[in-house]
């Protein structure tokens, strides 16, 4: 019997830095992390709590002053309440009905659907406010054109309304209340409704006795998310409500900042208050999701009951097709239709039919530049994004090294801050940098990084809490060290949420609005900000042609992204 | 003169673990023997499993002190905690933790390739491991496509192929069926005994731990109960936790009658006023004295028995069938007892029988 | 008759502005010099006009960059007239309305950032407060005997009128019936327009021209009244006129008269309103900027936008229109002469810079902010 593998003698690995690579990552990564969130944040509240001259910098006084002088803009605050309340109900209608359609009852397609739901989130806010400001125009919409056509008065819908507002929001931003209500549908053990059918109850009585009370929790969690990420929205508010004299907290502090002289500290001071109720909201989320005492997300993947419901599942069918209709197929139809008008109407005559759009367009050295540099720096984004948030995800949830619960809250925290609150606090942080980055890409990659930290890291949390704990203990048990581990077990199984995870961010990239239209330069011009741009400062059928090459421009990068990655993917592990 | 003992491969002392507030191990000490196993038994939450990970270094103690082959690998006192990559030790996980995105060869290579041997004496050892678990045949297969029999063996053959000196099992066979589980109970202690690995072995089974040990440490709330050979554990269980827990036995309360005490046997008086015979084994007698008598251990008999000492006119209240056995509840004055009876005509409730127990099934369990 | 600049800018006055620079530090520059520097140097003839700049230097530079008000197709459209003429020479911009613009660059420079060449701005006033900051390069343009000095910088040296954009009244033809169409400034209050009409954000330098003599002229209360109407403010002037075109709004109170060439060019329904009063002005000014990291690019450029080719191209891009104050500038695309117009100015423009906050207030409430 041989006796391999003696264990190091204990003398010679001194005690407390045995993990040295390990460490070394985690800490390193814990201080980019922490540099990235807190250095712009301590400038958002400095600018928030100076009194003094708004021009002299660093800040003369300290004071609350500011804070106080938001009471002026009682207005605005219901504003922001108003539409970001109606924008969650609606979102919580779309998803709750599109969740139950889709998980629980055999309408045909099911699958096709579920992927088809992730589109609007795609096609950015953005592009939905253009194009129900197209279609919904109380003068100039095609909807009204046509309905006074049919012989309607004056107009059958206004989207410049809060309604209105709300109504796009939650059509594009609201996909992810369907995310969540579906997962906690799915997840629900289907035994528990059996038991209430076995004896005897009804299908609609077990539905409400049963189904609806157990998936509360769920969707209770899912209303405080949606509702602090519309407190946050900025691109429809921009949109369809300034045209409207409408303001919310977000587009306020836009215009805010875009005065001479600036409002910065007033402006300073609505960003932190925004990002306070925003914290209480997301506080309330973690609350609620972690701390219910229902059990039904036991961690297992269960197959929920799919009921039939026979002949009507042909509507609701219908029901899906007009939701895509309404979010997808509609607005891209617009767009389409707008791009290629000189004057954009309903029923155009055959002399304002052109494509000049197109080739003013292309040949305007500012789009190409911006579609080059936004393709550039979401690939850039994407590739350190992963890595940077695979080693924080890691760090979290993984390591045992202590600080870690720290560094989550840390990360998580740009999620209870608005993109272009956000932006004032890196604008000023980066501009006083000895590192000349600001005006350049860096910036903005800096930027990116910054605020998808929280998107990213909980991408690949969760796909990195389902690896179970043991794949890593064994290869320790087997003698492996941190970084062999790292690239031989936990690196290979977490590919495809790494690979998600890239998709996502180099989308979240090319679509990122509020943060962008602060820190672009000169040199740095992205396609987003500049199709709110042209908004502001060209017509709107040349807006609406921008709008179509930027999305066919991702669509088609996507196209390709995945097809590599599924050929990558395919590929057997040796 | 005392025999020469071997140097403990594994030794525990005084080893104590909290997860934050909460304890989990409050003093565990054991030593381990080269070449044996040695079993944690123990309901769910007595520390069995937190003690077997502290060991493997997958857990950071708050105390006490762990050695192999002599060297601290943690010591609190000397501020030693050695990583679990670094101690030498191989362990086998309940859920097998068979890495899907790997082939079986690959999953058993691994050990060695963290070792730096070359290929070919990688697949060499890789294949001899493989044949000594039958799976010589799945070699190339993808990890994820094996039932959980095949991978438990892909696994067990991956923890012994680097030649470990110490093998770690967390319940191991907690994930198979009944009948696989009695099968691999057997072919476990087999290969151990082939490839004379010390192991350290954690379950709540106790048929298990029964048939597979050379000693077993009985674990409740972070504490030790009892350690010793399992047929120690099972005669001579020293608290009533451990009479109860290593099968089932009847718990008879009294007060000592020592003027009764005859040869060597303790003379117990129940308070029925019975007088029960039974052995101290070098324990002291308490104020409350409690004795253990295995189920099996009551003999039931019709007619009148031969023996004098311990027997008892008793009633049958109920019988339960169970197959090889059956199960009956006795009435012994105002106490409720249970026999375990081989297989018998069954015997109507009410029926008035004879109860026999021989005085040195009759143990004195240690005083609380 | 044309209003112009207040002359009454004294040797008193520029010392005090002497001053005021020293107590400015953090803007990190010496006072410039009322010696200019590069006067002793005899100007080169490149292409048909006359400069200072080393234009071999300039070419070297190899780039402009340019902060601009105009919208993104008219600073595209000045930035393309330079490059078609200097074509080693690359530009970029960075184009902001007025007031957001000179945010920018106040905030860049107080961190030590000079990344910007040359500025353009549609209001007065910030010019002059960037004058007296210092943040002008002290160049005095061989070109400017051709301007009056009214439109020049005082002294002479820091920047130019590059183009006057005028503004009247705009209406959709479809909705509003040339009878009922407003004749003058005071028809744009009545009630009739409630709900539909639009004006300028309050970053808008010709915005704040026209909030100012139109208040001059007719009192506090007409803008009160013009608050009564719930108008709409946008930013650009393309913005307004695509609204007007497909009747999202029935008239515009500062309808810009290059927007309306360009949107009838469209085939737009709209007509254009000179009001009996006059039309509200605002200057567009060009300077070169202190410490610009392209020097002689930038001082090329200047040179360049107030030649005569330079304002030929101001003049007839279809995205730009402006009128020239050049004294020998051609007429406008339409025929028109830039003098030919009644132009509404601020009489005073330290009153009018003074009364900037009063402005932003009003304006701001007005919108609801």
């Amino acid at each position: 019997m041989e006796r391999h593998a003696r264990p190091v003698t204990a003398a010679t690995v001194p005690a407390g830095s045995p993990f040295a690579v390990q460490k070394f990552a985690g800490y390193g990564v814990a201080a980019v992390a922490a540099v990235l969130v807190l250095y712009p944040a301590f400038f958002l509240l400095q600018a928030a709590l100076d009194v003094g001259d708004p021009q002299t910098r660093p800040p003369t006084a300290y004071g609350l002053d500011n804070f106080s002088g938001l009471f002026q803009f009682p207005q605005i605050l219901l504003n922001t309440l108003t539409v970001s309340l109606a924008a969650t109900v609606m979102a919580l209608v779309f998803g709750f009905v599109m969740a139950w359609i889709l998980a629980r009852t055999n309408v045909p397609g099911r699958r096709t659907f579920e992927q088809l739901m992730a589109v609007p989130y795609y096609l950015t806010p953005l592009l939905g406010a253009l194009a129900w400001s197209l279609l919904g125009s109380p003068e100039s919409g095609f909807i009204n054109q046509v309905w006074r056509e049919l012989g309607g008065q004056s107009y059958l819908i206004n989207i410049n309304t809060p309604y209105g507002i709300a109504w796009v929001m939650a059509l594009f931003e609201g996909s992810v209340a369907f995310v969540m209500i579906a997962a906690v549908m799915k997840s629900m053990d289907p035994s528990l409704e059996e038991a209430s059918q076995i004896m005897g109850a009804s299908r609609v009585r077990t539905m409400l006795r049963i189904t609806l009370p157990l998936v509360v929790p769920g969707v209770l969690g899912a209303a405080i998310f949606v509702f602090a990420e519309m407190l946050g929205s900025f691109a429809v508010a921009l949109v369809l409500g300034l045209p409207n004299r409408y303001y919310v907290v977000t587009t306020a502090i836009y215009q805010l900042v875009q005065q001479y002289p600036p409002k910065i500290q007033v402006a300073a001071a609505m960003g932190v208050s925004l990002f306070a109720v925003m914290f209480v909201m997301l506080f309330l989320y973690r609350r609620v999701v972690m701390g219910g005492s229902y059990v039904t997300i036991t961690g297992k993947a269960f197959r929920p009951r799919v009921a039939d419901v026979g002949p009507l599942r042909y509507i609701l069918l219908g029901v899906c097709v007009l939701y895509l209709f309404a979010a997808v197929v509609m607005p891209l139809a617009t767009l389409l239709y707008a791009s290629v008008q000189k004057i954009a109407v309903a029923f155009p005559a055959a002399e304002n039919l052109t494509l000049d759009n197109f080739r003013t367009a292309m040949s305007m050295n500012a789009v190409r530049s911006a579609l080059g540099n936004s393709l550039l720096l979401g690939f850039c984004t994407a590739t350190i994004g992963v890595v940077l948030m695979g080693l924080l995800a890691w760090l979290i949830y993984r390591s045992r090294l202590p600080g870690s619960g720290l560094i989550e809250y840390i990360v998580m925290f740009p999620q209870a801050v608005p993109r272009l609150v956000f932006a004032f606090g890196m604008m000023w942080a980066w501009v006083v940098f000895p590192i000349p980055v600001y005006g350049t890409l860096w910036l903005l990659l800096i930027a990116y990084l910054t605020v998808f930290l929280p998107l990213g890291v909980r991408t690949i949390a969760g796909v990195m809490l389902q690896i179970d704990k043991s794949l890593d203990e064994c290869a320790q048990m087997c003698g492996a060290a941190w970084a062999f581990r790292m690239r031989t077990v936990t690196v290979p199984l977490l590919m495809p949420g790494l690979i998600a995870a890239w998709l996502l961010l180099f989308i979240a990239s090319i679509r990122e609005l509020g943060a962008s239209i602060l820190l672009m330069g000169p040199h740095s011009k992205v396609i987003t900000p500049s199709i709110v741009e042209s908004w502001f400062g060209t017509s709107s059928e040349l807006t609406a042609t921008l709008a179509l090459i930027q999305t066919l421009v991702v669509a088609i990068a996507m196209v390709v992204l995945v097809a590599l990655t599924r050929r990558v993917a395919a590929q057997p592990v040796d | 003169m005392q025999p020469l003992q071997p140097r403990p491969h594994i030794e525990v002392d005084g080893l104590e673990l909290s997860y934050g507030n909460v304890p989990a191990v409050r003093g565990v000490s054991f030593n381990v023997l080269p070449g044996e196993q040695l079993t944690l038994l123990g309901p769910s939450g007595c520390g069995k499993t937190t003690t077997l990970r502290a060991v493997a270094g997958l857990e950071k103690p708050t105390a006490g002190e762990i050695r192999i082959d002599g060297v601290p690998v943690y010591s609190s006192a000397r501020k030693i905690n050695v990583p679990a990559e670094k101690r030498g030790l191989s362990m086998v996980f309940q859920s097998y933790a068979i890495w899907p995105h790997m082939s079986v060869f690959n999953n058993v290579a691994y050990g060695l390739r963290v070792r730096r041997l070359g290929a070919t004496q990688i697949a060499e050892k890789v294949g001899h491991a493989l044949d000594l678990v039958q799976m010589r045949d799945f070699s190339g297969r993808r990890a994820s496509q094996l039932s959980g029999g095949q991978q438990q063996r892909v696994a067990l053959a991956r923890a012994f192929v680097f030649q470990p000196s110490v093998l770690l099992f967390d319940e191991p066979l907690s994930n198979l069926d009944a009948k696989l589980r009695a099968d691999m109970r057997i072919e476990l202690r087999d290969l151990q005994h082939r490839l004379g690995i010390t192991s350290l072995y954690v379950t709540h089974d106790l048929e298990e731990a029964l048939a597979m040990s050379d000693r077993i440490v009985v674990m409740r709330d972070g504490l030790v109960e009892q350690t010793g050979t399992p047929d120690e554990i099972y005669s001579l269980p020293r608290s009533a936790f451990v009479a109860d827990f290593i099968g089932a036995a009847n718990l008879i309360r009294g007060r000592h009658r020592p003027d009764l005490a005859v040869d060597d046997l303790v003379a117990i008086e129940t308070t029925d006023v019975q007088i029960i015979y039974g052995m101290a084994y070098g324990r002291t007698v308490g104020p409350e004295p409690v004795v253990s008598v295995r189920t099996v251990h009551l003999k039931i008999s019709l007619q009148p028995p031969a023996e004098t000492r311990n027997v008892w006119p008793v009633r049958v209240e109920k019988t339960v069938f169970q197959g090889d056995f059956s199960q009956l509840h006795i009435a012994w004055g105002t106490q409720r007892l249970i026999a375990r009876c081989a297989a018998m005509e069954p015997i109507a409730p009410g029926r008035e029988v004879y109860m026999v127990i021989e005085p040195r099934r009759v143990v004195l369990l240690g005083a609380e | 008759m044309a209003q112009l600049i207040n002359r009454n800018l004294t040797r008193r006055r520029l010392l005090q502005a002497g001053t005021a620079i020293t107590v400015v530090p953090f803007l990190g520059i010496a006072a410039p010099g009322i010696l200019a520097q590069g006067q002793t140097k005899s100007p080169a003839k490149v292409l048909d006009f006359l400069t200072n700049a080393d234009v071999a230097k300039a070419e070297q530079e190899g780039q402009l960059v340019f902060y601009c008000h105009e919208n993104e197709a008219g600073t595209a459209g000045i930035m393309e007239g330079f490059s078609k003429d200097f074509p080693k020479i690359k530009t970029s911009y960075v184009r902001a309305q007025t007031g957001a613009l000179y945010n920018k660059i106040l905030s860049e420079r107080s961190a030590g950032r000079f990344d910007v060449d040359v500025i353009q701005l549609s209001d007065l006033a910030p010019a002059v407060d960037f004058q007296k900051k210092g943040g002008y390069e002290f160049y005095v343009s061989p070109e400017s005997p051709a301007y009056k000095a009214d439109h020049l910088s005082t002294p002479n040296g820091s920047f130019f009128w590059t183009g006057v954009d005028p503004a009247g009244i705009a209406y959709n033809t479809d909705k509003i019936a040339a009878g009922d169409a407003p004749k003058g400034w005071q028809d744009i209050v009545n009630p009739r327009w409630k709900d539909s009409i639009s004006c300028k954000i309050v970053a808008s330098g010709l915005q704040f021209v026209q909030w100012y003599t139109l208040r001059k002229i007719y009192g506090a209360g007409f803008w009160k009244e013009f608050a009564k109407l719930n108008p709409h403010a946008f930013d650009s002037r393309v913005q307004l006129f695509d609204r007007l075109a497909k009747g999202d709004d029935m008239i515009t109170a500062i309808g810009e008269y290059p927007a309306y060439i360009l949107f009838k060019g469209k085939g737009a329904k709209v007509a254009f309103v000179a009001p009996t009063d006059g039309l509200v002005a605002t200057p567009l000014v060009v300077g070169a900027v202190n410490k610009a990291p392209h020097p002689e690019t930038s001082k090329l450029f200047v040179d360049w936008a107030m030649s005569k080719r330079g304002q030929a191209w101001y003049q007839s891009n279809p995205n730009l229109y402006y009128g020239s104050v050049r004294t020998d500038a051609p007429p406008m695309p339409t025929g028109v002469r830039l003098a030919d117009l009644k132009l509404l100015y601020p009489a005073d423009w330290d009153d009018y810079a003074a009364n900037r906050e009063v402005f932003a207030k009003e304006w701001n409430g007005m919108l609801g902010l």
